[in-house]
């Protein structure tokens, strides 16, 4: 057929898709929900009967002018609940000369103690508070005022002045990371253009941001703002540095640090106190930056109030320099005709799952068919599709304990090590021009033989983190081949094994959370000694590990002791091969990001979403959708043996991962606790194997032995077009994201009229050819194709729309071809439902 | 509905008020001035947000022609005779405070408003000479705010020069040019008239006229020409939209050459005041020129991080040196024309061949970046953010003497080769004379008159 032919052809074929050759259960594979719950209420507090009241903090210290203390005023009730109180909450200082209050915040007046009375709800409380040194104020600090300022106006943010190159030739640290940077900018650099000693009003640096002078960045600051007088007086005080012995903050702690507000409670005021080396803690609430990792169900201004806006839960992330924390909250409220049906638990999987939607009243979808989830289940577990005997054999098995049975077969099969080999070559970036071809095959047969033995995954770990020797004899050592030198091996290492993307902190503290330059450059002392040196085959190489040898950070020049996050500096003997004492760190049974990471990114796998999302982006402004259930999945993974088979029979086998993906009313905009299968678009691999299962006809790799399976790639060195369109990744990073899930317009051309599907569904060897041959009449080569696309038998209309075609199609074969390419081309068979 | 009726009634009485109280006066009031009145507040209320770089609405006050013509809303910004037609009118006379403009800040007055609403009655003429020159530039020069009469602090030290006979220094002040008996650092004179910085002092060759250039960062570009002697304003060139950093005059005194934070460099004739070379060249500020001693080339530095060569009489680019991959900050030249000399960021000095942009040698030792030079003859001296002052000898690019004492950046560098001094400034405010023979100190003051530190620590 030339291409003129073969474009009517595929206009025909697309004709008859539309007008219901193929019945697509719509529902089931439509992601468009329509939001129902996004508009903000704004009714007035209810204060109504607490039980009692409490108020933050209960006692405190002003000890200079200026400081002044946020209180938050919570009411407890009866049946459980909190309600944030402080806007309607009376306060009132039992003495004006010591303490004035505005609203609910405290302000000094002068030296001495008093009492203020806060009182709501018919409850009242009496925090003591202690005003002292009021007759000497503190000159501003450079850090903890103007930066904290410049940062909390966003003028020193990625976007603007933060930039490596800065903006409008004015470049400052992002974030305030470098305040040695920040001061000569500031002050001394360009001539002293900045700031005005003199006339600190007319400094550029408040006159840009007020935009009384043009200024690219718009209006940043206004004179009401706290921070206007802060970078005023700053300058009036005449730019200094804080002196080096200056206190400094140790800490960053956050009020309420979780919540749980049921509608009409829907707002909370967050504070942040900062702790000092001088003991003094200080209320930084109107310095401090606020933001939410959710802004569809809680936003925060400025001054950190939270208002929700929907059901479901929020990081609230308080940043103060470089002290982050994050305050946990959970919005909920009664969804008319909400009724909990207490669907069955399998394990404790559906136990952790089932809470939370329970608490956030989502109503899981119902048990998928047995056609539904043998598909599924092959496709998740072993990445292809079962042989239409398979299924049918699978679909007239009583027994009811048969899924269970077939998760069993599933996971001790041959594809299934080479399948999740797959994944893994992925993140190990398993290729040729990293490691040679010689390399790839060993590399990968070792990554599957740790898959096909079920080797425990701190065993796993250990053999990759700990590697030397040749590549091609110890073929984990490839791990130090393809990262390439100490940094690599930092990041990659933070972002498989910890979940941590680390990389920001190569050049500045990290913007969003609390890994900083000193952080990064600590995690890379422990493997800047290992080396790489020529093997004797020129494609090998050794890795070997030096006696000394130590990392510099480059910004202060300083030598930096081994890291361990949330542990800190590891004390560890001058001399020697650092790398076991990272590993035994890492497979602790206690370590707090290991059993999760790969947890996690095994439920992704099975889910197509992560419970926390994306899967190796652990972060405090990133939670898990279900705390709970990430943690008891870690802990029983990592009480078990480091078990990864364990760990998915235990996903597998829950009513969680067998839900249907069709919604209910209830669950309709839900799209990450899991009350409903989760559709998607096959990976390139799955599809591209699951074209040859359907048509019965083999994809050829060049160099490979025939009948493999693009499923069973040892790297993407195959160069098939076809499945760099559908997001093969090149396996240039070691990030689970470089592998694309987009969709485009090549992908249908390739499914509409591309070489690859076109020549299967012609192919004079296929299955449908094969079947004619065989003697097989329409119905039955229709029954066989439904069944191998889409594990399913065609229902009478589909049937009697698909016999009709081939019947007036003149030709059966073409008749039939079109049939098997109307099927390649529904969403039921693109997509894993 | 009828609470805000009431209000516009208030208003309109006002308004007649105030009219009526016009009409009592006198004769009939002299036609309102675009370029004296209306200019001026466009510039201070609405260029800010109308203009590059931010043109909000698709509205610019940059021009007369620009203001005259209509936003996004392709309403008439002006219609003249007709204000209520006058989008911008409408705009600035309106109650509703969220739509009023200037957005987000106080009203303009009645009486601004007034004289915007007659303006437009009377036709919206424009009565300058290029209804496409810039408003800074149309709008009526006014004089400077005088300086502190006694300094609170002192201001930092960002200009210096010596007299052509050696016996005076000038230096930056605020608002002011400050002039110093080299001698002993007794305070000679002050030349006030002057925009609040001052980035660049620079005598003529018989030292009857003073170059002051500097401004209002982000606002305002000033050059001017002032007999040192006596403090007279002699000249004073059209302003530019933000800060200039530097005014030298060419070697026979009959040229001016300036470059600032508009990245432009002007080549004015002395005499006549007139703008004769324009050169659009560098992609960020100018902050340094300085002549080839025949006069006939200019060189400038920028931080767009080039050094370039001008041929002075027609601006076209001779050469490009790019030697340090850093911002700029000073250019010099051998008393033989023989080598180019630059100063930056790199924390380096660089020589370069004018001819072709050949680097012959580079001079280091620098903590910091390297702000300012002065050169004569085979001496290169020159000042750095590193609070020192070197002087390296052109043979075998080696440091020969460090002037030391300052106690911060080093801006600003001046020497006087008959006398053999040598001064410079720092962010401190501190001016330093040195002996360039022995390097040891001739004196050194706080440039800030009537300041001292007992005062200031009170």
């Amino acid at each position: 057929m030339n291409w003129q032919a073969w474009k009517r052809h595929a206009g025909r074929m697309l004709a008859m898709t539309l007008v219901g050759l193929i019945t697509i259960p719509s529902q089931a594979i439509s992601d468009e929900v329509e939001a129902t719950d996004q508009a903000p209420a704004h009714e007035a507090i209810v204060v109504g009967t607490p039980a009692r009241i409490e108020v933050f903090p209960a006692q405190f210290k002003l000890a200079a002018p200026g400081r002044q203390m946020h209180l938050i005023v919570t009411g407890h009730y009866a049946d459980g609940s909190v309600q944030n109180l402080t806007s309607v909450a009376q306060v009132v200082s039992q003495d004006d000369k010591v303490a004035a209050v505005e609203g609910a915040v405290v302000h000094p007046a002068g030296n001495g103690a008093t009492g203020i009375i806060v009182s709501v709800g018919g409850h009242e409380q009496n925090v003591s508070v202690e005003v002292c040194n009021q007759e000497t104020a503190d000159p501003v600090s450079f850090q903890y005022g103007t930066l904290a300022v410049l940062s909390k106006q966003g003028c020193n943010m990625g976007a603007c002045h933060g930039s490596p190159s800065g903006k409008g030739g004015f470049r400052m640290s992002l974030r305030a990371y470098d305040p040695v940077l920040d001061i000569e900018t500031l002050v001394r650099e360009a001539f002293n253009r900045r700031t005005n000693l003199y006339e600190p009003e007319a400094s550029l640096l408040l006159r840009k941001p007020l935009m009384e002078v043009a200024h690219g960045g718009g209006r940043r600051l206004k004179k009401s703002d706290p921070g206007y007088a802060v970078l005023r007086d700053w300058i009036e005080q005449g730019c200094q540095v804080d002196p080096a012995d200056a206190p400094t903050c140790t800490t960053l702690e956050v009020y309420p640090t979780e919540r749980i507000l049921m509608r009409p409670a829907h707002t909370q005021q967050v504070v942040a106190l900062a702790h000092f080396s001088d003991g003094s803690v200080r209320d930084v609430t109107a310095l401090a930056c606020f933001s939410s990792s959710d802004e569809a169900v809680a936003t925060v201004d400025d001054d950190g109030l939270v208002t929700g806006l929907d059901r479901g839960e929020a990081a609230i992330l308080v940043r103060f320099l470089d002290k982050i924390e994050t305050s946990s909250m959970m919005f909920l409220k009664q969804v008319p005709g909400f009724h909990w049906n207490s669907p069955p638990e399998n394990n404790f999987v559906d136990h952790h799952a089932f809470k939370k939607l329970e608490q956030l009243q989502i109503l899981p979808s119902e048990l998928c068919t047995d056609e539904e989830f043998v598909r599924r289940v092959y496709l998740d577990v072993i990445g292809i599709l079962p042989e239409p005997a398979e299924t049918a054999a699978f679909l007239a098995d009583a027994d009811p304990n048969k899924r269970a049975r077939l998760v069993d077969q599933l996971l001790e099969r041959p594809e299934f090590a080479q399948f999740w080999a797959l994944k893994w070559g992925d993140l190990l970036r398993i290729r040729n021009a990293k490691v040679t071809v010689g390399g790839v095959h060993k590399f990968q047969r070792w990554l599957v033989a740790a898959f096909r033995d079920n080797m425990p995954y701190d065993q796993f770990a250990r053999d990759l983190l700990t590697a030397t020797g040749s590549t091609f004899e110890n073929p984990p050592a490839n791990y130090y081949r393809t990262a390439t030198e100490t940094n690599d091996c930092t990041e990659t290492t933070s972002q498989l094994f910890l979940g941590i993307r680390i990389q920001c902190a190569k050049c500045h503290n990290h913007p969003f959370e609390r890994w900083s330059q000193d952080n990064y450059y600590g995690i890379g002392a422990f493997f800047n000694r290992v080396q790489r040196k020529p093997g004797v085959n020129p494609e090998e190489q050794v890795i070997w590990v030096a006696r000394a040898g130590e990392v510099t950070q480059p910004r202060t020049g300083q030598q930096m002791q081994p890291w361990l996050p949330l542990t800190g500096t590891a004390e560890l003997a001058g001399e020697g091969d650092r790398r076991e004492a990272l590993v035994e760190w890492l497979v602790k049974p206690d370590n707090p990001f290991f059993a999760k990471v790969e947890v996690n990114r095994i439920w992704g796998h099975l889910f197509g979403r992560g419970i926390v999302e994306p899967v190796d982006d652990f972060r405090d402004s990133n939670p898990p959708s279900s705390a709970s259930l990430l943690s008891s999945l870690a802990d029983d993974f990592a009480n078990n043996g480091y078990d990864r088979r364990r760990v998915m029979r235990n996903i597998l086998n829950s009513r969680t991962y067998q839900l249907s993906s069709r919604k209910n009313e209830f669950n309709a905009d839900d799209v990450k606790y899991f009350s409903h299968a989760n559709t998607r678009l096959l990976s390139a691999e799955q599809l591209l194997d699951a074209i040859c299962r359907v048509t019965g006809v083999a994809e050829k790799f060049a160099g490979l032995p025939s009948g493999t399976r693009a499923t069973q790639l040892p790297s993407p060195d195959v160069d098939i077009e076809f499945l760099k369109v559908f997001g093969q990744p090149a396996r240039e990073t070691a990030c689970a994201c470089e592998r694309s899930s987009d969709s485009n317009l090549s992908q249908a051309l390739q499914m509409i009229n591309g070489p690859l599907v076109h020549g299967k569904v012609r192919d004079e060897n296929n299955r449908l050819r094969a079947q004619a041959t065989a003697g097989k009449t329409d119905e039955q080569i229709v029954d066989e194709l439904y069944l191998a696309a889409l594990c399913r038998h065609a229902s009478e209309a589909e049937m009697a729309t698909a016999t009709a075609h081939i019947a007036n199609a003149g030709d059966r074969m073409r008749g039939l071809e079109d049939v098997c390419w109307a099927l390649l081309n529904a969403n039921e068979f693109l997509f894993q439902h | 509905m009828s609470h805000s009726r009431i209000l516009n009634v208030a208003l309109v009485g006002l308004l007649l008020t105030a009219h009526a109280a016009g009409a009592l006066g006198q004769d009939a009031p002299a036609p309102v001035s675009f370029t004296k009145d209306v200019a001026p507040i466009f510039l201070k209320h609405c260029a800010a947000c109308h203009g590059p770089p931010e043109v909000n609405g698709g509205y610019q006050v940059t021009t007369y022609a620009l203001l005259m013509k209509p936003g996004e809303t392709e309403l008439p910004a002006i219609t003249a005779g007709s204000p209520d037609e006058s989008e911008v009118f409408n705009l600035i006379s309106m109650d509703d405070a969220d739509l009023r403009m200037p957005k987000e800040a106080d009203p303009l007055t009645a009486e601004q408003v007034g004289v915007i609403k007659r303006w437009i009655d009377e036709g919206a003429k424009f009565d300058g000479e290029d209804a496409n020159a810039a408003l800074a530039s149309i709008v009526p020069t006014t004089t400077q705010p005088d300086p502190p009469q006694a300094y609170r602090r002192p201001v930092p030290t960002t200009a210096l020069a010596f007299s052509p006979d050696g016996s005076e220094v000038a230096a930056s002040g605020y608002h002011e040019v400050t002039i110093w008996n080299a001698a002993d650092g007794q305070l000679a004179r002050r030349i006030k008239n002057v925009a609040q910085r001052v980035y660049s002092v620079a005598y003529n060759a018989d030292g009857s006229l003073l170059a002051v250039a500097g401004g209002v960062p982000g606002q305002l570009g000033e050059v001017k020409l002032f007999n040192p002697v006596d403090g007279t304003l002699v000249k004073e060139f059209p302003p530019a939209a933000d800060v200039v950093y530097r005014a030298v005059f060419n070697p026979a005194g009959t040229k001016l050459a300036t470059g600032g934070a508009d990245r432009a460099i002007r080549i004015y004739d002395v005499a006549s005041g007139n703008e004769e070379v324009l050169i659009e060249d560098h992609a960020d500020w100018v902050v340094g020129l300085a002549w080839s001693p025949d006069g006939a080339k200019l060189a400038s530095a920028s931080r767009d991080k080039t050094s370039k060569l001008f041929n002075a009489a027609n601006g076209e680019s001779l050469v490009t040196y790019s030697g340090h991959g850093e911002a700029v900050f000073d250019v010099g030249f051998s008393g033989d024309a023989a080598l180019a000399f630059s100063a930056g960021a790199d924390k380096k000095v660089h020589a370069w061949n004018p001819e072709d942009a050949a680097k012959k040698g580079e001079y280091g030792g620098f903590g910091r970046d390297v702000l300012a030079l002065a050169t004569a003859d085979d001496k290169i001296l020159s000042c750095s953010a590193d609070n020192t002052v070197r002087q390296h000898r052109v043979e075998g690019f080696k440091e020969f003497k460090k002037y030391e004492g300052l106690t911060d950046a080093a801006y600003a560098i001046a020497f006087h080769p008959a006398s053999g001094r040598v001064a410079a400034g720092s962010f401190a405010g501190e001016i330093r004379i040195w002996n360039a023979e022995d390097g040891a100190t001739i004196t050194t003051f706080i440039a800030a008159p009537g300041y001292s530190a007992e005062v200031a620590a009170k």
